[in-house]
Formats: structure tokens, sequence, C-alpha cells
């Protein structure tokens, strides 16, 4: 067995951490792709129906905001590696 | 914790929760003194504002009117019956979550929300004051049933669903204004005066305003699905 150093451990545990955290923010792809839709879909009906606009600006961001949640928990668990398991 | 690797720059005093003091070895956060300062000035503002209430009323107790009366049509639109009687509880979290998401903008002041003990009391508030809503309109029997629905073996589906409910309603509000935070703490790290400006004006304004009226709507939500 090779007897590897307290240190080097360390430096690999923070690697990984870090790995680990730009992987995480990889969840960002599907709430860009979810909040876009939404916003080209309020488009199409402002376009159709311009006097609703506003009604249809407050159910998109209250739609988008809860379609961004899957990105802010892998957001969330970034910031755990981050500041957390690299001590 | 040294982890950004830039020199001089400690993102934990800049962003997040920090421990101002201890009582009896429990660190008290300085997002909980910002917390209490806010529920002070609320209480003060209410009571200043409601010792001379008018007929006609003023410019202000216009406003304050007009803010209450929205919440109350959003919670009657998805609640039938329920404006009023809920108005206490979806008011208070409406007032201080949208007056804690902006406090930011003002300097050496720190959004408690992004404290996740702030906001997992509030998704367990809400967590508890459904589940006990249900207890009360459905009587315990009828709430016991609705675990078991449509079939006896969705039991563990249901409970697991039930309670993910105020894990990602707190979380959802934290990792927005924390996230906020951090890379406000950032850019002023990079480019001091200039760049946090706008991003503050984007994150603790415009996406506070709206994380406060998304977790006031999802609170209501939870209410009136777990009271049907």
């Amino acid at each position: 067995m090779v007897e590897l150093s307290p240190d080097f451990m360390d430096t690999i545990l923070r690697a990984a951490a870090m790995i680990g955290a730009g992987l995480a923010l990889i969840a960002g792809i599907g709430a860009g792709v979810g909040q876009g839709y939404a916003a080209g879909k309020a488009v199409e009906s402002v376009a159709r129906q311009p006097e609703a606009r506003g009604l249809i600006t407050t159910t998109m961001l209250v739609g988008q905001a809860v379609a961004e949640s899957t990105g802010i928990y892998a957001f969330v668990f970034a910031l755990i590696l981050l500041f957390f398991i690299i001590l | 914790m040294h982890f950004f690797y830039l020199a001089n720059f400690d993102i934990e005093a800049q962003a997040g929760p920090q421990a101002a003091f201890e009582i009896f070895g429990i660190p008290v956060n300085d997002t909980t003194l910002i917390g209490y300062g806010i529920t002070i000035g609320l209480i003060i503002f209410a009571r200043l504002l409601t010792r001379n209430l008018e007929i006609v009323p003023g410019r202000l107790q216009n406003a304050m009117e007009m803010l209450l009366e929205s919440i109350m049509d959003i919670t009657e639109g998805m609640m039938a019956g329920g404006g009023r009687k809920m108005l206490p509880f979806i008011g208070t979290i409406a007032l201080f979550i949208g007056l804690s998401n902006i406090i930011g903008v003002l300097p050496l002041l720190k959004n408690p929300t992004a404290d996740l003990n702030m906001t997992l009391a509030f998704g367990l508030s809400v967590f508890i004051f459904s589940n006990a809503y249900a207890i009360k309109n459905k009587g315990l029997g009828g709430y016991v049933k609705g675990f078991f629905e449509p079939m006896a073996f969705m039991l563990p589906i249901n409970l697991l669903g039930e309670l993910a409910k105020p894990i990602s309603h707190s979380f959802r509000l934290f990792g927005n204004v924390f996230g906020g935070s951090v890379l406000i703490a950032l850019a002023a790290y990079f480019v001091p005066g200039i760049l946090p400006v706008p991003l503050m004006a984007w994150f603790d304004i415009f996406i506070g305003l709206v994380q406060a009226l998304i977790f006031t709507m999802l609170a209501i939500a939870y209410i009136s699905i777990a009271s049907e």
C-alpha cells in the first residue's frame, strides 16, 4: 500500500469538491431552457392578445420563478460544496 | 475558509450570515438581528399608521390598503372565501419576506432571507399551518385518508411529496437571495462602486420582490391544496 500524505488527500478533496460544484451547475441548462420557453410563449401570447399583457407578464414571471428552482437547488449544492466541503 | 484563492477576499464576510455574538454558547447570526429589526420596524409602522385611521384615507393609508387588498385578492383567487381569513398569516409572510428581500440595498445590511435558518423557519411554519388547517377542515380521519389516495400503496410517495414541500419552498427563496448576495459580493470585489449597483437593483429589488410573491403564492397554494 502506498501511504498518501494528509496534505495530498486534502488537495484531492478540494479539487474534487470544486469539480463537483462545476458539474452541479450543468443543471442550469434545464432552468435556462425552461425559462426561455416560457418567455417565448409569453411573447406569442402578447402578440396575439396585446390587451392581456399585464396578466401574461405576471403569470410568466411566476412560472419562470418556479421553473428556476431546479437550477437554484443545483446552485445551493454547488455553494455547499464550495463553502462547507472545502474547509 | 480560503477556497477562492483570491488575495484578501473573504466571501463569508460579504455574503450570507455571520455569527454576531454568542448567548450561552449558541451563536446568534447578524441576519437574525436584522430580522428582529424588521419585525420591530413593521410593528411600529403599523401602530403609527393605525393610530388615526380615516374614512377618507390619506396617501400612506391608501397605499397600505391597496397592498393589503391585493394580497387578499390573490388569496381569494386561489382559495375561495379565504381572503380575509388568511390575511394575518399570508400578509405577515408577504410583508416580512418582501421587506427582508429588499433591505439588502441599504449599506451594511444583509438580507435576513440569505440565512437558511430564516427561510426554513418560514417553510416549516407554512408546512405546520397547512397540515393543521387540513386536519381542522377534513377531520383527522379525512386527513389520514388523504395520504392513501388514489391507492393505498401510494402512501410513501404521498408522504415524501408532503415532506419535500417545506424543503423546496425554503431552499428556493434561500438560493435566490443568497446567490444574489454572493454575486453582488464578487462584483463588489472586482469592480467596486460601479458594477454592484445594477446588480443590486436586479437581485435585491426585482428578484427579491418576485421571490416574495412566489413564496406567498406557494404558501397559499399549499394551504389550499392541503385543505381540499
